[in-house]
């Protein structure tokens, strides 16, 4: 058995000697279950009715997402909320979404563009992760940074300093316009 | 959009065989088909999201679709289960079992999800085992060569009490079995060897319109000792025994008893989702079962074994690692499950299915006669070429390696594939050295 469905084969397959019949477009995955997977964890989620951490498909592309996630009670960052985008490859759940902060985010592990640094959203991905999991998540990375390999150094630095760490995400929040 | 939607399907639950139409035809069927068979929990595949199909169980117990498992594996190193991240790398065989219980609770539902799944199937050209379960009885086991039927017949005597059961259950099961165009020959795999079948005679001859059926004690049985299972664990193979049926010794790998396929990395661990449907659905007969294995376990030695996370893993230590380790990216062993292949790799010339048929070294020499495991149609006159490695590949592999210290899953393979076009391109003209682009070439030979 060999991988029919691997991004290597399909590599092959773009170098095939043309007299041959082209090995179909090797898509990982079909659409079709990827859209059913996405459509059960938005029936999922709505139905969890889970607090903190809410998501939602842009209008009409169910592999683009919005969510928001508040910040935890008791942590720096209780009280404000966060706009995210979460993208959808075309195989997954075999490899992670592309998350990103749409709302400024002060954190060690989030860069100026919003892009974060999570284990679980790159080579820690495991296939049963789901938005829930993924918000859930960053939710708590939020109140538990992981400072040793910081996007935001800055940040990092202050976090030691919790009081003038609150002031900081307090100048530089900028609450989303509410929906 | 969504919620509508949702509204919609609440609309016309009734409508589940009629709905054809609409543009979210699949959402809407879906949803409706759910509300007219609900399933267990605990039957939900945590990668699809949908009722298991032709359910794999991982030797740590978590149970996942055939193809969420082998999707989610790594081609290049090994592979982690979704849910607890304990490692395998050998891709496991369908449990047959679980896969005609759950056919039996929900036949809609899982009728629903073979024509979902045939249908991406047949778009990929790859197929998963098909079985025509209206004619099977049993549940396959593939029969191994080496061990024919003198040695079954020596496991059956040592045993006696199975031999007048599974004498019975044989003959009844080879009967009744007709070989199916384009699915696996199941007179060969059960030839002289009465202990195959698993199921007894009542699960056969499913209408397939009917409402769910109850089930029995019959489908969860164990493999040796014929009792409803308790604590079940599935071996590699696919075949479910009691935790305590299983014979280990230390020191040799541990083999099923059934087929004597060897079973990787040391003791599996109990598949508590099953176990739990068992208990709940048969609660007398569970306790029973509990107190008897109890019993026996203080009378004769308590040598339970124990899920030891790193016996027999400690041997091949990260080979991915290692630029010695011949590693065939993406090409897995269609008799043990290896994937990818490490060493020597025997790729069928014969097989003219796309998905190819591949052995390692250790599976090569044995011989196999056993269909692929993506229906392939190998039989035992089919020939054999060494492959050699893609170096290529390898070298990404080793250099990814190092970057990533082996967790390279989710490596961004479109760099790789870059520039492995272009060294192929260059490469293009000599024939087979490449190793790579197998499906063609092996195609264009064939052909020619």
């Amino acid at each position: 058995m060999a991988t029919v469905n691997g991004q290597i084969e399909t590599a092959q397959g773009n170098i095939t000697t043309p007299s041959k019949q082209p090995l179909p477009a090797a898509k990982s995955v079909d659409s079709q279950s990827v859209l059913k997977r996405l459509q059960s964890e938005l029936m999922a989620l709505m139905m969890s009715g889970e607090s903190g951490i809410s998501a939602f498909p842009e209008e009409d592309n169910i592999f683009f997402w919005k969510g928001t996630i508040t910040g935890s009670k008791d942590t720096v960052f209780e009280g404000t909320e966060y706009k995210l985008t979460l993208s959808f490859p075309n195989d997954y759940p075999f490899k992670p979404p592309k998350v990103k902060f749409e709302t400024t985010c002060f954190h060690p592990n989030v860069d100026l563009h919003g892009n974060i640094c999570l284990d679980i959203l790159q080579d820690k991905w495991s296939s049963a992760y789901d938005v829930r999991t993924i918000l859930l998540s960053i939710q708590s990375l939020l109140g538990e940074p992981n400072n040793s390999s910081p996007l935001n150094p800055q940040a990092a630095q202050l976090w030691s300093n919790q009081q003038e760490y609150r002031k900081m995400v307090e100048k530089l929040y900028k609450p989303p316009p509410s929906a | 959009m969504a919620l509508q939607r949702k509204e919609n399907a609440c609309e016309d639950t009734n409508l589940a065989e009629n709905e054809q139409e609409g543009f979210s035809k699949s959402f809407d069927a879906n949803l409706a088909d759910n509300e007219q068979e609900e399933f267990s929990e605990s039957f939900v595949c945590c990668v699809c999201l949908d009722l298991l199909y032709k359910p794999i169980v991982l030797s740590c117990g978590h149970i996942s679709c055939f193809w969420c498992v082998h999707r989610s594996m790594s081609p290049l190193c090994e592979s982690h289960c979704p849910i607890c991240r304990y490692p395998y790398y050998h891709f496991p065989t369908i449990c047959w079992m679980l896969h005609f219980l759950l056919l039996k609770m929900y036949p809609i539902a899982y009728k629903r999800r073979e024509i979902q799944t045939l249908e991406v199937e047949k778009k990929d050209d790859c197929y998963s085992p098909q079985f025509d379960d209206d004619n099977l009885v049993s549940y396959v086991k593939f029969d191994h060569p080496s061990t024919s039927s003198s040695c079954y017949a020596g496991n059956l005597a040592s045993n006696p009490q199975n031999v007048g059961l599974s004498a019975s259950m044989g003959q009844s099961g080879s009967e009744t079995q007709k070989q199916h165009k384009g699915t696996i020959c199941l007179k060969d795999v059960f030839s002289g060897s009465p202990e195959a079948s698993g199921t007894p005679a009542q699960v056969k001859m499913m209408p397939q319109n009917d409402r769910q059926q109850k089930i029995s004690v019959a489908d969860v049985v164990c493999s040796a000792c014929k009792q409803l299972l308790f604590r079940p664990v599935v071996l590699n193979c696919g075949h479910v025994f009691c935790e305590s049926c299983i014979k280990n010794s230390a020191d040799e790998m541990l083999r099923c008893q059934i087929c004597q396929l060897p079973h990787p990395r040391g003791f599996p661990k109990v598949c508590l989702e099953l176990d739990h449907f068992i208990k709940e659905q048969f609660p007398q007969e569970y306790a029973k079962q509990r107190d008897a294995i109890q019993l026996r376990n203080i009378s004769d030695k308590p040598e339970t074994p124990s899920c030891s996370l790193n016996k027999g893993g400690g041997g091949k230590a990260a080979w991915w690692s290692d630029p010695q380790s011949n590693v065939h990216v993406g090409v897995g062993c269609d008799f043990c499950g290896m994937f990818p292949i490490v060493g020597d790799r025997y790729r069928c010339k014969d097989c003219k299915e796309k998905v190819g048929f591949d052995l390692c070294a250790d599976c090569y020499k044995i011989r196999s006669k056993i269909p692929g495991r993506f229906n392939q149609q190998h039989t035992p006159d089919h020939e054999f070429e060494v492959k050699q490695i893609n170096i290529m590949q390898n070298i990404m592999r080793l250099v990814t390696g190092q970057l990533r210290d082996g967790s390279i899953e989710n490596l961004p393979l479109e760099g790789i594939e870059f520039r492995l076009e272009d060294l192929d391109l260059v490469g293009d003209g000599d024939g087979d050295g490449d190793g790579d682009g197998e499906h063609t070439q092996n195609d264009s030979e064939g052909i020619d």
